[in-house]
C-alpha cells in the first residue's frame, strides 16, 4: 500500500523549514539560506543535516530533482505534490495545537522560576 | 613546515579525531593529509580551523559542491570513505555538519551498516581456512591477524551501541 501524507506528520523541525523553503525550486546552500531568513535566524542547519535530509525526503517522494540547463554541479529541488499535502497537513497540525491550547495559556498567567523542586 | 604524526582512530571514534584535529589547529598545525594513519599538517599560527570528518561512501560533485557552497573546505579523505573538511574558526554560519540529534544517529547509523557488512564478508572469507585446517604455522599466523581484527571490530560495534544507547536515553 502506498504512504499516505498523514505517515509523515509530525514533522521535525528541520525537515517543517526545508519544505517551506521549497516551495520555490532551491538547491542545498539556497535552502540553508531561506530557512535562517524564515525562521528570523533561529534555525541554522548543518550542511550534513541537511544533505542528509534532501536524501531521505526525496526516497520518500516528498520532494524531487529539477533538471536545470547549464554547467551548475549543484542539485535542484522542489516539492512534490505530495510534499504539498504534508506540508499543508503539518500546518493545519501546527495551528490546531497553538488554538486549542490559547485560552488556557492565556489563564495559566506569568511563568517565573519559583526555585520549586520537581 | 610539514609535521607528520602516526594516530589511528577507530570509526566510532570520528568524534575524537575531530576534536583532536581542532586542537592541533588551535596551536598552529593545521591538517592537510592522510596516509594510513599518517597525519600531515602544516604549521601557521595565525589562522584556526574546525574541522568535521563525515563518513560518505559515495561522494558526488554536487556532494562537494553542497559544502563548499557551505563555507566547508574539503581536506582530503581517507579510503574514500571519510571527508575531511575545514571552516575557520572565525567565520560565520554553523560549525558542525550535523546540526541535530536525528541526523546525527542517522550518521552513525550509516556507519554501522557498512562496517557490518564489511564484517559479515570477512567471517565468510575465513569459512576457507577453517575447512582446510591442516594445523600449518601460515594458518596459525593469518587466523591470529584475523582474530585482531575481529576484536576490533567487535570492540568497534561496542562503541557505536554505546553511542546509540546515549541517544535514545537522550530522547
Amino acid at each position: 500500500m502506498s504512504k499516505q501524507p498523514e505517515d509523515y506528520i509530525p514533522l521535525s523541525q528541520a525537515t517543517y523549514y526545508i519544505l517551506l523553503s521549497l516551495r520555490e525550486v532551491r538547491h542545498g546552500y539556497g535552502i540553508m539560506q531561506d530557512v535562517e531568513m524564515v525562521s528570523k535566524g533561529e534555525v541554522s542547519m548543518g550542511a550534513g543535516t541537511l544533505y542528509g535530509a534532501l536524501g531521505k525526503l526525496e526516497k520518500q517522494l516528498i520532494i524531487k530533482k529539477v533538471h536545470k540547463e547549464g554547467t551548475d554541479r549543484r542539485k535542484y529541488y522542489t516539492l512534490t505534490s505530495l510534499g504539498k499535502c504534508v506540508l499543508q497537513l503539518e500546518y493545519r497540525r501546527l495551528t490546531s495545537l497553538v488554538e486549542n491550547a490559547q485560552q488556557i495559556i492565556n489563564e495559566l498567567g506569568e511563568c517565573k522560576d519559583d526555585g520549586e523542586k520537581i | 613546515m610539514t609535521v607528520k604524526k602516526f594516530k589511528l582512530f577507530l570509526a566510532s571514534s570520528i568524534e575524537k579525531e575531530e576534536q583532536w584535529l581542532t586542537e592541533m589547529s588551535q596551536k598552529g598545525l593545521h591538517f592537510t593529509r592522510y596516509r594510513f594513519g599518517m597525519y600531515f599538517f602544516e604549521e601557521n599560527s595565525n589562522i584556526s580551523y574546525i574541522f568535521q570528518t563525515d563518513f560518505r561512501p559515495k561522494a558526488d560533485d554536487d556532494y562537494f559542491q553542497f559544502y563548499r557552497d557551505a563555507g566547508w573546505k574539503h581536506v582530503d579523505n581517507a579510503l574514500n570513505l571519510f571527508h575531511y573538511f575545514r571552516t575557520e574558526k572565525d567565520c560565520t554560519g554553523v560549525k558542525k555538519l550535523y546540526s541535530d540529534e536525528e541526523s546525527i544517529k542517522d550518521a552513525y547509523n550509516r556507519m554501522i551498516t557498512y562496517y557490518m557488512s564489511l564484517f559479515i564478508l570477512l567471517i565468510i572469507s575465513q569459512i576457507g581456512i577453517v575447512a582446510t585446517w591442516e594445523g600449518y604455522v601460515m594458518q596459525y599466523v593469518s587466523l591470529s591477524i584475523v582474530s585482531i581484527v575481529v576484536v576490533l571490530y567487535l570492540y568497534m560495534f561496542l562503541s557505536f551501541r554505546n553511542k546509540m544507547k546515549f541517544f535514545r536515553k537522550e530522547r
